[in-house]
């Protein structure tokens, strides 16, 4: 057999390793996208058991994020990759860190929505909590689809999201502060409330580091620690200059 | 050959007859011979030149006039030009027509090679799933639609159930049935939109539960104050009979609502039934014990377990099942005749059957049988005092451990109900 031939066949194997791996982690990220939904749904209608499901799936999560670890372990051992193909490693390897975060604040809400099913629910539903939850769920799944496609625009303006996220957090944050001063008999709840909050802001910035890895992936460019702005800058300077 | 073809050679035979006359009358036929040619082929080449001209040009020039096999020649690649625009124009018609048709389809269609990559889809797709076209053409599915029962179908491939995925888009939830089919060298997968079917199913059900619920209470009370008037002596004997009348007629109501409560339960959760080890034989033998001490029963009810095998389900469901076919076993028996429960593993699962040697069940009927308060007799049936919702609820529960009910009966003679576990279900 030729050379280039057999080159040809590495290539081809380790793409098809690649886009297995690729895969395995966006089934882990629906996974995880069902498990918030229906902790966020366990909460709002007050369903103990769906919560305590929830709870339980998270160790499916870590199964998942230690089995797609190994297998990049081998391609990095066996494959050795390098330029484009190691930076797509690098950055599965990030996300399912996130992604398994990600799944531990859900079962956080999970735990907390069973418990709260004992207490009687607020007139309004968790109307901010639904608000919020929804922002973030979408913050997850189109970050997963920019994953997908390696959509580094898009991710961009996903990651400028979470500020809306951290904004909408201070304000449910504030209005909690207001209810506990009105009636001090509802800071049980506002406190395990203000738990769920924080555990849906905190995916949010999860969410934006996966964007960050499909910017890192596709561009070469980490754009961590960076306003918006400047990371944006950044991409486009590398465009003049290439 | 055509008559252009000989016109041409007689010509061509003709002047070269001419050339060689003028030769020998004026001498050198050689050269005479050599204009000749070289004339005729310019001729020729005169008219090649037009015709690769006109080839070239095609659409924007009309036709050369040349004579000749050259006329003919330029009539039949004309002719060909024609057909092929003819065939072109009707290709792109069909195809024009197969985008509309497809794209006005209500359901979502997308075309998947064997390694689920995206082939194709239509616009009903894109919307309902949210993909892009071009971008999103070679990509594999299960990398956009990544709900792990979509996942789980689409790897199981076309054989296994259609599956249903609830996808919150925004602030709307939404339901998708999604069905592979096997084409060829690639499959079709079909999404539909059933968000108002499954709203009017759950509400359907929703209905009935609530239903139930409320009319427990008040009829609880009315059966209260009724034993207590059974048991009042002051009450005129006149009203003894009707009072015992309402009274099982209220506890026959209460046994409804019980059923109809169980029967909406087991609907509600689509779930499996949970692996719980459940002890079979000793909860039949209570079953028969139960059943003796009928008043009215079969002379015989026999219990026969050929193996000690546990079933694993769910506890509560599988004795409703087991007594829902022995009450009804008993029902339908005479007191001389007799009720063979017996209990069964082989390599196919474990199997349950009732059989007795009652009235039997005319065949027409037994299809039927499982239907909410289907009666095959409405006068009989109704005298025995069944909430009509038996059989419908050993459906379901069986349903939720993934077995089935096989009915035989000969009218007169007596039935059979079999449960048939999946292997998969035994200890």
């Amino acid at each position: 057999m030729e050379p280039a031939d057999l080159g040809h066949h590495i290539s081809r194997r380790f793409n098809e390793d690649l886009e297995r791996v690729r895969t395995k982690v966006l089934q882990m990220g629906g996974f995880v996208e069902q498990q918030l939904e229906q902790a966020v749904t366990a909460l709002v209608e007050g369903d103990s058991q769906l919560g305590e499901e929830v709870a339980l799936g998270d160790h499916k999560v870590n199964q998942m994020e230690v089995g797609i670890d190994e297998e990049c372990g081998k391609i990095l051992a066996t494959r050795q990759p390098t330029a484009s193909d190691l930076r797509v490693i690098v950055a599965i390897i990030k996300t399912i860190t996130d992604l398994e975060r990600i799944g531990d604040e859900v079962e956080k809400i999970a735990i907390i929505a069973s418990r709260l099913a004992a207490v009687e629910p607020p007139v309004d539903r968790y109307r901010e909590v639904r608000h919020l939850s929804r922002l973030v769920t979408e913050m997850v799944h189109d970050s997963l689809h920019a994953f997908a496609r390696l959509d580094a625009t898009e991710a961009l303006e996903i990651a400028r999201r979470d500020r809306v996220v951290d904004e909408e957090y201070e304000a449910i944050q504030r209005q909690n502060i207001t209810y506990m001063m009105e009636d001090p008999r509802s800071i049980r709840r506002a406190l395990e409330v203000m738990w769920v909050v924080r555990a849906l802001e905190r995916i949010g910035d999860h969410a934006k580091n996966i964007c960050e890895y499909i910017v890192y992936m596709v561009h070469g460019k980490d754009i961590r620690h960076l306003s918006p702005e400047d990371a944006e800058a950044q991409l486009q300077g590398r465009e003049g200059f290439g | 050959m055509g008559s252009a073809w000989s016109f041409a050679l007689a010509r061509l035979s003709a002047a070269i007859g001419l050339a060689i006359a003028g030769g020998l009358i004026f001498g050198r036929v050689d050269l005479w011979l050599v204009a000749l040619l070289a004339a005729y082929l310019l001729l020729q080449l005169s008219s090649l030149y037009r015709l690769h001209r006109w080839l070239k040009h095609r659409s924007e020039e009309d036709p050369p006039d040349l004579g000749g096999v050259w006329g003919d020649v330029v009539a039949l690649v004309g002719r060909i030009y024609r057909r092929k625009q003819f065939h072109k124009r009707r290709v792109v018609q069909l195809f024009r027509e197969f985008r509309r048709l497809t794209a006005a389809m209500p359901e979502g269609v997308l075309l998947l090679t064997n390694d689920r990559e995206i082939l194709w889809f239509n616009r009903t797709a894109g919307v309902m799933l949210g993909l892009h076209r071009k971008v999103d053409f070679g990509m594999r599915i299960e990398n956009l639609v990544r709900h792990p029962d979509f996942a789980r179908y689409i790897a199981a491939g076309p054989q296994s159930a259609p599956v249903t995925i609830r996808s919150a888009q925004g602030a709307e939830e939404r339901f998708l049935a999604f069905q592979l089919i096997p084409a060829a060298e690639q499959q079709l997968l079909l999404v539909r939109d059933i968000t108002r079917e499954t709203r009017l199913e759950a509400m359907r059900k929703d209905f009935v539960a609530n239903a139930s619920h409320e009319l427990r209470s008040p009829l609880t009370v009315v059966a209260g104050y009724l034993d207590q008037l059974a048991d009042d002596h002051g009450v005129d004997p006149v009203w003894r009979a009707p009072i015992e009348e309402m009274r099982r007629q209220a506890e026959r109501m209460r046994l409804i609502v019980e059923d109809l409560l169980e029967l909406s339960r087991l609907e509600a959760s689509d779930k499996e039934a949970p692996y719980d080890p459940v002890d079979l034989g000793g909860m039949l033998a209570l079953l028969r014990k139960e059943a003796l001490a009928r008043v009215q029963r079969p002379r015989e009810i026999t219990l026969q377990l050929d193996s000690d095998r546990r079933l694993l389900g769910s506890e509560t469901e599988l004795h409703s099942i087991a007594a829902n076919l022995v009450s009804n076993a008993c029902k339908f028996t005479p007191a001389e005749g007799t009720i063979t429960i017996r209990w069964w593993v082989d390599v196919e699962g474990g199997h349950l059957s009732v059989q007795d040697t009652g009235i039997g069940i005319p065949a027409e009927h037994i299809p039927r049988l499982t239907e909410r308060f289907y009666r095959v007799d409405k006068g009989r049936s109704r005298k025995s005092g069944g909430s009509g919702l038996g059989l419908a609820i050993v459906k379901h529960a069986l349903q939720r451990h993934g077995g089935r009910l096989a009915i035989e009966s000969v009218e007169g003679r007596g039935s059979t109900f079999s449960c048939h576990f999946p292997a998969k279900r035994v200890a």
